[in-house]
């Protein structure tokens, strides 16, 4: 099922167009999300009809369109929390502009039930829209985001360790390297211990040079596990573009050298990224072992934080102080802010007959009150109390105070 | 003299260095190296010597560890530059590898490799991952590795110099948290030994002894405590291995009290080291030891900045022992 959508003559147009072969490939990469959505050159394949996302009942797709929505407005309102006010603390590796990938990839997964039946999430030090998609209190991720004490995590994590295992979000990791590895082991165990759950991975480009990507695919591969890859392939680690640590184009190629099945999808379409999904979670739950899937998306913000936004703007643009020697330009982010994956999910739910415009604008209208009432619950919450920071160390009791001899 | 920044002073040794031998080799993940401080010229090593010499990797800080070992072994002199999130990355090769490859040759291999390893600690809010302050102790209990932490643009340049210029390899540990420390630095080579600490204050009643991030609230506390008639003496270790016993031990015999301070967890943090030092050396002295708690350090400010080792704290400490 891989989908080649640079086979287009468009692009081979495009890339010789540009003179130095990085600086062509970093303009293609901006330019392929338009490529796919233009070309017609081949037939009608997984991505590009309905497939598996037809079928699904209108509630089911109305509530991917909340979830797209959800993210968005968290990422939203907490870039202009960080912008607008002092006594805001919290922090993000923004997720906006990917959203598409974890709606569709949670969309396909059993998120209901019994810790040891529902599917487990593994996610990055980019993981509010994970968190969202698969299912976690809102209001307790914002309180802990703000390091507040009845925040998810009780103020402990924030937002690069957050985590709640009773819906299957195993967890966020502020490493780049580890956590594929570890969703490994825990398809491991699901295929030990005879489970159909399956376990899921999102980690960034960034993570191919690592070599736990390596060890992870070719364990995964050699012992047949239940384990679905979902390489977010946003163009940048940290601030560097891919090309300067990946000599693929496309990262699933270095996948399918392991013998994984892969798929290659464009991430701003919830329909595309879900179809690949649930095709992978079937494959899984019966025995097939894993899938590698790359989304092909961008984030609309900097790495970290937000440089370069305006309140009540989407996006941040311009130099990035914290680059230094390698940044994005600006017509980069807004070419793919053309491919919107709110906007896409919204057309298409549209042209499907399941929502008007009148409808979808008032699902909008009910998220953004929904974030906006979970960020004044969460930042009414209490601070921690500094005592409480020698807790949670073993399972039980505390340990001793040191920084007073 | 100048004024210079903590990362200035580093880098200025480094690119004289690469300039003096075109064979040495820069790797960085994150990190570029680049620094300006007014009036001097802007250093960027990655435009001045190119991507030949000095190479911008993806993020697999084992690479970058295991290249400069293998770019010393072949007879360059090499450098990585590891971000405080991968800090510990490397050290199964510089454990396992550098610290026994000398010895198991019998003193043929020669490695002329520097691993600077930044190390945080500084920064409520981050959390457990991007917070700690904790690889001195890993490696410094490692046999054939200088390990050597500088808490002065001073220090950081001499340092640097001394340990591009080592046949022996070095953890060059770099506290993040003192990146905005500026002082006079020449701007001529020089080095800092690698097995020396520095008398910081000198004093009677009561010796202090730090490192790295641990040193500005220790050198605060120790001026309140001066202002207070307490007469301190205050040392900066700058190098864990090897550790400079005489300059603990001479202290202590003097001041017959010894108050260990650091931000790393108190378990084997290297004020256990000190005090184990001064315990053997010295008769009837009494000991006290600041350290952050046995536990990683919370994303909670409020948690975290109670948790972390202050000048209030070593005060309180300090006015218990004398």
């Amino acid at each position: 099922m891989t989908h080649d959508f640079n086979a287009s003559p468009q692009v081979d147009e495009q890339e010789t167009a540009f003179s130095e072969s990085r600086r062509g490939f970093l303009k293609l990469a901006a330019l392929t999300g338009a490529v796919v959505s233009t070309a017609s050159s081949h037939a009608l394949a997984a991505g590009d009809i309905g497939f598996l996302a037809k079928d699904l009942s209108d509630d089911k797709l109305t509530d991917m369109y909340r979830t797209i929505l959800r993210i968005r407005w968290h990422e939203r309102t907490q870039a202009d929390q960080m912008l607008t006010n002092p006594d805001y603390r919290g922090y993000n590796h923004f997720y906006a502009g990917q959203e598409a990938v974890a709606t569709g990839v949670c969309a396909a997964l059993r998120n209901d039930g019994p810790f040891k039946q529902i599917d487990l999430v593994y996610s990055s030090h980019r993981p509010s829209g994970h968190a969202i998609a698969k299912g976690v209190d809102i209001p307790k991720m914002v309180a802990e985001m703000d390091f507040r004490a009845t925040g998810m995590n009780g103020g402990y994590g924030a937002e690069m360790h957050i985590s709640d295992p009773s819906v299957g979000f195993i967890g966020a990791d502020g490493m780049i390297g580890p956590a594929p590895v570890i969703a490994s082991g825990s398809a491991f165990a699901f295929r030990a211990r005879k489970s159909d759950q399956v376990a899921v991975v999102f980690a960034g480009d960034g993570n191919y040079a690592a070599p736990h990507f390596h060890s992870t695919l070719n364990n995964a591969k050699m012992l047949n596990l239940p384990l679905i890859y979902v390489c977010e392939n946003n163009l940048y680690h940290q601030y560097a573009h891919y090309s300067y640590s990946c000599p693929h184009k496309d990262i699933a190629d270095a996948a399918g050298a392991y013998g994984i099945e892969t798929a290659i999808v464009d991430g701003q379409d919830v329909i595309q990224v879900y179809n690949a999904a649930k095709a992978a979670v079937d494959r899984a739950r019966a025995g097939q072992g894993p899938t590698f899937i790359e989304a092909k998306t961008y984030r609309y913000y900097n790495h970290w934080g937000a440089p370069g936004a305006k309140a009540g703007e989407l996006g941040a643009f311009g130099y990035d102080p914290l680059a230094i020697t390698s940044f994005r330009p600006e017509r980069e982010v807004r070419a793919w802010m053309q491919r919107d994956p709110v906007d896409i999910s919204r057309k298409i739910l549209v042209d499907w007959g399941v929502l008007d415009d009148s409808r979808a604008a008032e699902i909008e209208t009910e998220i953004k009150a929904e974030i906006a009432d979970a960020f004044e619950w969460g930042l009414s919450q209490p601070l921690c109390t500094p005592e409480d920071g020698l807790r949670h160390v073993f399972a039980e009791g505390t340990v001793p105070a040191r920084q007073f001899g | 003299m100048v004024q210079k920044s903590w990362m200035y002073s580093v880098l200025e040794a480094v690119h004289y260095e690469m300039k003096q031998d075109p064979a040495m080799t820069w790797i960085f993940e994150l990190t570029p190296p680049v620094a300006s401080t007014p009036g001097k010229p802007v250093i960027n090593l990655e435009t001045e010597f190119g991507r030949e010499r000095v190479v911008n990797t993806g993020i697999d800080e084992n690479w970058m560890a295991s290249a400069v070992l293998g770019a010393g072994l072949a007879g360059s002199k090499s450098a990585t530059y590891i971000p405080y999130q991968g800090a510990l990355m490397p050290l199964q090769v510089i454990q396992n590898v550098a610290g026994k490859l000398r010895h198991k040759t019998g003193g043929l291999a020669e490695m002329p490799v520097v691993w600077i390893i930044e190390m945080t600690g500084q920064t409520p809010g981050f959390g457990q991952q991007h917070s700690c302050y904790e690889e001195d102790s890993y490696y410094m209990h490692i046999p054939g590795v200088r390990t050597v932490i500088p808490s002065t643009p001073y220090d950081a340049k001499g340092m640097m110099h001394a340990a591009l210029r080592s046949p022996d390899p070095v953890v060059y540990l770099y506290p993040a948290g003192l990146r905005t420390l500026t002082e006079e630095v020449p701007d001529e080579p020089y080095e800092v030994p690698l097995d020396k600490a520095a008398v910081r204050m000198e004093g009677n009643d009561l010796t202090i002894v730090s490192s790295g991030a641990g040193m500005p609230g220790v050198l605060e506390a120790a001026e309140v405590l001066t202002g207070e008639g307490m007469s301190v003496e205050v040392i900066d270790l700058r190098c864990l291995k090897e550790m400079d016993t005489d300059t603990i031990v001479t202290s202590v015999a003097k001041t017959k009290r010894l108050l260990t301070v650091d931000q790393s967890y108190y378990t084997l943090a290297p004020g256990a080291e000190v005090i184990a030092r001064a315990a053997e050396n010295v008769e009837g002295a009494r000991f006290k030891r600041v350290a952050f708690p046995d536990a990683p350090p919370p994303a909670s400010p409020e948690m975290f900045t109670w948790m972390r080792p202050n000048a209030e704290g070593i005060a309180g400490a300090a006015r218990a022992l004398v």
